[in-house]
């Protein structure tokens, strides 16, 4: 498996990916940092039980990297349907299943690893240059187990709910579509009406991780008996 | 006789149309099949089921003696093949593609590569991306891919689309090199009959998605040959004036009085004048000509 996924990481060229990763983690912490900039020095506002600047870090790092693991999940495995090269892989002595599991799991933990270094970037920004810009960085915890996990945690559940995109894409053999479904899943989950919004909801993500893990269970439970 | 490729009442239904219905095909191992119809016959229905791409709706397939279910992973790491047209990494170079080729297939052997380039002429194109590479140097890439693991069966769609003649050429070359010196069994389809009638050892004829004939080359070859006929009451007779006063040796006694004659030397003239003055009754004669092209043409145009 870790063989397969070296390839599939060798051959959708994914170390170019990182700078673009890169350059939206970058433009992420500007747009960040400028936001922030407007808080007056040394206020800290309390939302929805977290401090602003916490949620503004996970709001905004949470609906680019939804939106970029479908676009992953678009590329790397809805496409190579459309492209056919899922043919050529299929005409390789390997298990089908473990084929589309390596392009799922490499997709995965690009996007894992990215929204946690962009997750710590912007922090560690924020913290260091907390003297000159007056910002209240007293939510950022860097001593407290807690804050770790919870940034571990939640991007993992956030690079998950993406997934739910998938099955649309394989479905509609679209990459599209897959792109599509990732903008309403962020919005959904990410976005506010008024006071109201469903980004703090744990019985909601509960329900888009079933949702997610059906999606993947469909996507591949019959490619060993369906015409290729 | 042991059969690398066998199927048995295969067939293929996609939604009300039946793609290919009781194919029954048989390919002894070591041997070029050609397999012949004309576009939309069914071919690439077959070989996408050979291949493990497509599922039979009915009927099975062996291949090397065991049949091929959804999950016989195993036979796929023993055969090469080309489906519809071959399809690669546009954005890697030839070479990478290969390469990664090998890395799937488990198959390293480091003079494999450079010696496929070689012998399909893309040596110096291997370092190019295949998106800049003409569909013939795809078509020869594709080529040089399924043989690059030197596998027992090779199965190609039409591998010789987009070539020039003297690629098409190169090809049958190179077939008739695989099946001579590396016992490769090769299932080629085509619409052309003379792209691979010089190649191949036996050919399939599929029509309407059901196979017509599997016949040997050379059965179609002595088919073929221009010869003549005649319908006589005793074919012992005319056997012995035959050979005894025409001094003929090469015809065959065929049934309902039938004699075909294939010594070029036999006019109708002279069979004609010698059974009339030997007192051997007949009822027809005539001279036959047919070429391997009308062979084909009139079995698809049968049905």
């Amino acid at each position: 498996m870790l063989k397969l996924i070296k390839l599939e990481w060798k051959k959708n060229r994914l170390g170019k990916k990182i700078r673009i990763a890169a350059i939206t983690s970058a433009v992420l912490l500007i747009f960040i940092m400028a936001m922030t900039g407007e808080l007056n020095a040394g206020e800290t506002i309390e939302l929805y039980g977290k401090s602003m600047l916490n949620t503004a870090v996970e709001l905004f790092t949470h609906m680019t990297y939804i939106i970029f693991t479908g676009v992953m999940l678009a590329s790397c495995v809805v496409n190579s349907y459309e492209n056919k090269t899922i043919h050529l892989m299929f005409s390789y002595p390997i298990d089908r299943r473990k084929i589309l599991l390596s392009k799922f799991l490499v997709v995965w933990i690009f996007n894992f690893t990215a929204i946690v270094l962009t997750k710590v970037l912007i922090y560690a920004v924020l913290l260091l240059t907390s003297s000159y810009t007056h910002i209240s960085t007293a939510s950022i915890q860097i001593g407290n187990p807690l804050f770790w996990l919870n940034i571990m945690l939640s991007s993992a559940a956030m690079v998950s709910v993406s997934y739910i995109s998938l099955l649309v894409g394989m479905k509609m053999r679209s990459s599209r579509a897959v792109i599509v479904t990732a903008v309403i899943v962020a919005a959904l989950t990410q976005g506010n009406i008024g006071d109201f919004t469903l980004s703090n909801s744990v019985p909601f993500y509960i329900i888009l991780l079933v949702l997610a893990v059906v999606s993947v269970y469909l996507s591949i439970y019959n490619v060993e008996t369906k015409d290729a | 006789m042991p059969y690398m490729i066998q199927t048995n009442d295969l067939t293929k239904t996609i939604g009300e149309k039946e793609l290919v219905s009781n194919v029954n095909i048989h390919i002894p191992k070591g041997q070029i099949y050609g397999f012949l119809g004309p576009n939309g016959a069914g071919k690439t229905t077959v070989m996408k089921m050979i291949t493990n791409l497509w599922k039979p709706t009915a009927g099975t397939i062996e291949l090397f003696g065991e049949t091929l279910t959804p999950k016989s992973y195993g036979v796929l790491k023993r055969m090469g093949s080309i489906i519809e047209f071959p399809i690669f990494y546009e954005h890697m170079t030839g070479m990478e593609n290969l390469m990664l080729h090998c890395e799937y297939m488990g198959y390293y052997h480091k003079n494999s590569i450079p010696e496929v380039l070689k012998m399909l002429d893309l040596t110096k194109a291997a370092d190019k991306p295949v998106n800049s590479y003409s569909l013939g140097m795809k078509q020869r890439l594709g080529i040089a891919r399924a043989i690059l693991c030197r596998p027992e069966l090779l199965i190609l769609d039409e591998p010789t689309n987009g070539l020039d003649p003297a690629g098409m050429k190169q090809i049958r070359d190179l077939l008739k090199m695989l099946s001579r010196e590396y016992g490769m069994t090769v299932m080629i389809s085509s619409h052309l009959l003379s792209e691979i009638e010089s190649a191949a050892d036996m050919v399939g004829i599929i029509q309407h998605g059901r196979l017509l004939e599997e016949i040997s080359m050379k059965d179609i070859v002595e088919m073929n040959l221009n010869y003549i006929e005649l319908t006589v009451l005793d074919t012992k007779r005319a056997a012995f004036i035959l050979t005894e006063k025409l001094e003929l040796m090469n015809f065959k006694i065929m049934e309902n009085g039938k004699i075909r004659i294939y010594d070029q030397k036999a006019t109708p003239q002279k069979i004609s004048k010698m059974l009339a003055q030997n007192d051997v009754e007949m009822s027809a004669i005539s001279k036959k000509t047919e070429s391997l092209e009308d062979y084909f043409l009139k079995k698809t145009a049968e049905v």
